[in-house]
């Protein structure tokens, strides 16, 4: 029976083709549309409750003071404390978008374990003064960084005092293994940063503290004396997990994440519409065959089968295409769109429930015309005219 | 002899329950197209269409946006004082000095945003006169802890009414109005610039606008090798005691749409062409079977005299009518968004914009074109197939 199936699908090679290529592109963008938003929630995931995030009351626009380290420090259970501040400067053109950072070199990789950076790039950050460390989907992105060793950015929050650009000197290239630590960010000293500005009598802040904690403190209670330390000011503080801080990036982008899912479920409608107009039309051009079929003495299930399978076969030949064009593109994509959606990458859930809603959509697509196969007369579909 | 029309136009509706299929699933796909370009089109709109030609922002050199520009009140004063293009009204030079930051705010349906927050002076009420319209409640006064809300975060931020109290490091700070705006302020809390920069412990604003002298060239900062030559972009950019980064507000506006506005067309972009991939396929096979089940006809016109010309051109229009009815069906589709509210981060600016789906005639020509683009590349093959046939055999079909 199934060489039957064959036969039919292949009397029709463009028709079948066609359908199954267009469930593949279908299936292939739905894919990409649940990666994105599937990489924001695992971002949320990823994010670790036992590192804490000291920010200003106000929001991320608001530093909190230098002098606020050293207090934070002496909290009971604090294993480590890195600073950081948001560089907002651009390479080359504003159109190069990607989060630089000042930080404090040694407790940057003592505090993010999950950062690995070969030898001989952590001797030269720690090491020289103007060194940095860039992600690696970064590096990818601009390969001229590797040959020239150079990385000049144009300070547009912090300009250089000489009016000229930051010029920082590569020191090599991170590899982050945890969803929420994208690699396309870069980081430089913060001695550098600071002296810099404070020779041209600026005196910077600091964006966010970020801490380690020792093994079985007690977070809340030093959450809560963290933020009671500086209730009176000058500058109030918030003191979140790490995974409550990234939430609020997540929350930010408001209903991006819904539309994305709308956009997924027209993606499937208009596939599904697409693959039942093809089985009608190949059920209407067999119905000859399946009078024969039940002449010949065949079942109505039989009949059902036929008409059933063709529709699976396409759908399920279709998603597998489908599911390999985006295993095929899925780093191509990371890399176009790293700046909007940083640190993309496609779940095997998300590959498994593409192929089940290819199976849905081949049940769908071959249940009307099946359905008329099994309920045929025999009499009346013979005198059908066959295709 | 003609092009058969009506022939073409009778056979879509004898084949109705293919054409049907095919209608909708092409609707669908020019509906998401015109649904993320509708998206597009509201938040550029709302934030660059208010932006007028007479008002000019003032910004630190290099600075990309008012976040990253900050400069001292003192240079602020001065560069109030010697620039002869602002226009001078009853109380002295129509110009304000404004800070921007934003403030991470509950929003009502769970979540926190960026809610942006602007310091003016007074001068800024003189400057936008009928822009910002008091709806509710009162202005704040001058110097004192009070703040005016944008009506459109009134229902979306928590603490965002009349009476309500938000707190900004040690200091309160009293919702006393609401302001309405046709552009992006409609979104933002104002409050007094000294209080802001008090309570902020910062040390000027991030920018200054000014209402310009009629006739004035402004220029533009950001243009390849440079502005005009005679624009006060170009003059103040080189000025040796305050050098500024000058442009209408038109433009920054424009400025601050780049990054979301980029990334919604992009977006839109790249679903149209996945997306219009599967349409066409989906379009071409409807037109494959349409004439494998009519090839007996295609013999009688070709016997009739018909050219093979005239007969490649029926089922091109058949199929371009096809899809257009799927265009047609697609913008009826995304109509009723039009007008929704939504909000997202603008990445320009780091904080929470709210705007609507607009659905206008920009996105409705464009799906209407891209319905246009796959009738045609939809129909190409199937009608050369069509009009390649020969008489004899195609009519011994059955």
């Amino acid at each position: 029976m199934f060489k039957l199936v064959l036969r039919n699908l292949s009397s029709h090679p463009i028709r079948s083709g066609i359908t199954a290529v267009s469930v593949g592109v279908a299936l292939f963008l739905v894919c990409v549309l649940t990666s994105i938003v599937t990489t924001l929630q695992s971002g949320l995931a990823a994010a670790s409750s036992t590192r804490l995030v000291v920010m200003s009351s106000i929001s991320l626009f608001v530093d909190i003071p230098l002098s606020y380290q050293e207090k934070i420090a002496r909290v009971e259970g604090i294993a480590n404390v890195v600073k950081w501040q948001w560089f907002g400067g651009y390479y080359k053109s504003q159109d190069n978008f990607f989060g630089q950072f000042a930080v404090d070199p040694e407790r940057m990789f003592e505090v993010y374990p999950e950062v690995k950076v070969d030898e001989e790039t952590k001797r030269k950050f720690l090491t020289q003064r103007n060194a940095c460390i860039v992600g690696w989907q970064l590096a990818a992105e601009f390969p001229e960084w590797q040959q020239t060793g150079k990385i000049p950015i144009t300070g547009a929050l912090f300009p250089h005092p000489s009016g000229q650009a930051w010029d920082f000197e590569l020191a090599g290239v991170y590899r982050s293994e945890a969803a929420n630590f994208d690699n396309r960010t870069m980081f430089f000293r913060w001695d550098l940063f600071e002296e810099t500005l404070k020779a041209a009598g600026q005196d910077p802040g600091v964006g966010v503290y970020v801490m380690s904690v020792e093994p079985g403190a007690d977070i809340e209670s030093m959450r809560a004396q963290i933020e009671g330390l500086f209730e009176n000011g000058p500058a109030t503080v918030r003191c979140d997990t790490e995974s409550e801080f990234t939430r609020q990036f997540v929350s930010m982008l408001g209903d991006i994440p819904m539309f994305l899912g709308w956009i997924g479920a027209g993606v499937l409608v208009a596939i599904l519409l697409g693959a039942v107009n093809a089985m009608l039309m190949a059920g209407r051009e067999q119905t000859h065959d399946i009078g024969i079929l039940k002449a010949l003495g065949f079942d109505d299930a039989t009949a059902f089968g036929v008409l059933i399978t063709q529709s699976l076969v396409l759908c399920l030949t279709g998603g597998a295409f489908g599911i390999a064009l985006a295993y095929v593109l899925e780093q191509p994509i990371a890399l176009a769109i790293g700046s909007a959606f940083p640190g993309f990458f496609i779940q095997s859930s998300t590959y498994i429930g593409a192929g089940v809603a290819s199976l849905v959509v081949g049940l769908a697509a071959g249940a009307i015309p099946a359905w008329n196969a099994l309920r045929a007369n025999c009499v009346e579909a013979l005198r059908a005219k066959g295709a | 002899m003609g092009i058969p029309l009506s022939y073409t136009l009778r056979s879509l509706f004898v084949r109705r329950s293919a054409t049907l299929l095919t209608v909708l699933g092409i609707g669908a796909t020019v509906a998401i197209f015109a649904g993320v370009l509708a998206l597009q089109q509201g938040f550029v709109t709302m934030l660059a269409g208010g932006g007028r030609e007479d008002i000019a922002v003032f910004l630190r050199p290099g600075a990309t946006g008012e976040t990253d520009s900050q400069f001292r009140r003192d240079l602020g004063l001065k560069l109030i004082k010697q620039t002869p293009e602002i226009a001078q009204g009853p109380n002295g030079p129509l110009a304000s000095m404004e800070c921007y930051f934003a403030a991470l705010k509950p929003r009502m349906d769970g979540g926190s945003v960026n809610v942006p927050m602007r310091g003016v002076q007074q001068t800024t009420f003189e400057i936008r006169t009928g822009e910002i319209r008091i709806v509710e409640g009162r202005s704040f006064a001058p110097g004192t802890d009070e703040v005016i809300v944008g009506s459109k975060i009134t229902g979306r931020i928590q603490n965002c009414r009349v009476g309500d109290v938000l707190q900004l490091n040690t200091t309160p700070f009293r919702v006393v109005g609401v302001f309405e705006s046709d552009g992006g302020a409609a979104s933002e809390v104002w409050g007094d610039l000294d209080r802001f920069l008090a309570t902020l412990d910062r040390y000027g604003p991030n920018r200054v606008i000014a209402k310009l002298v009629p006739g004035t060239l402004v220029g533009d900062p950001d243009a390849e090798g440079g502005a005009e030559p005679n624009s006060l972009a170009a003059r103040l950019k080189n000025d040796t005691e305050v050098p500024a980064k000058v442009m209408t507000e038109k433009q920054f506006l424009l400025s601050q749409t780049k990054m979301l506005g980029g990334i919604l067309k992009n977006l839109g972009l790249a679903l149209a062409f996945v997306m219009g991939i599967g349409a066409v396929l989906t379009a071409i096979n409807t037109m494959l079977s349409a004439i494998s089940s009519r090839t007996s006809e295609i013999g009688i016109l070709l016997s009739l005299g018909y050219r093979p010309l005239p007969i490649f051109l029926a089922f091109l229009v058949e199929s371009i009518v096809l899809c257009l009815l799927g265009g047609l069906a697609g913008c009826l589709m995304a109509l009723p968004f039009n007008g929704i509210e939504t909000g997202t981060m603008n990445g320009n600016t780091f904080s929470e914009v709210a705007f609507a789906f607009r659905v206008n005639s920009n996105v409705l020509a464009s799906a209407v074109t891209f319905s246009l683009a796959l009738g045609v590349l939809g129909g190409l093959l199937p009608a050369l197939r069509a009009c390649r046939m020969k008489p004899t055999e195609a009519l011994r079909r059955q």
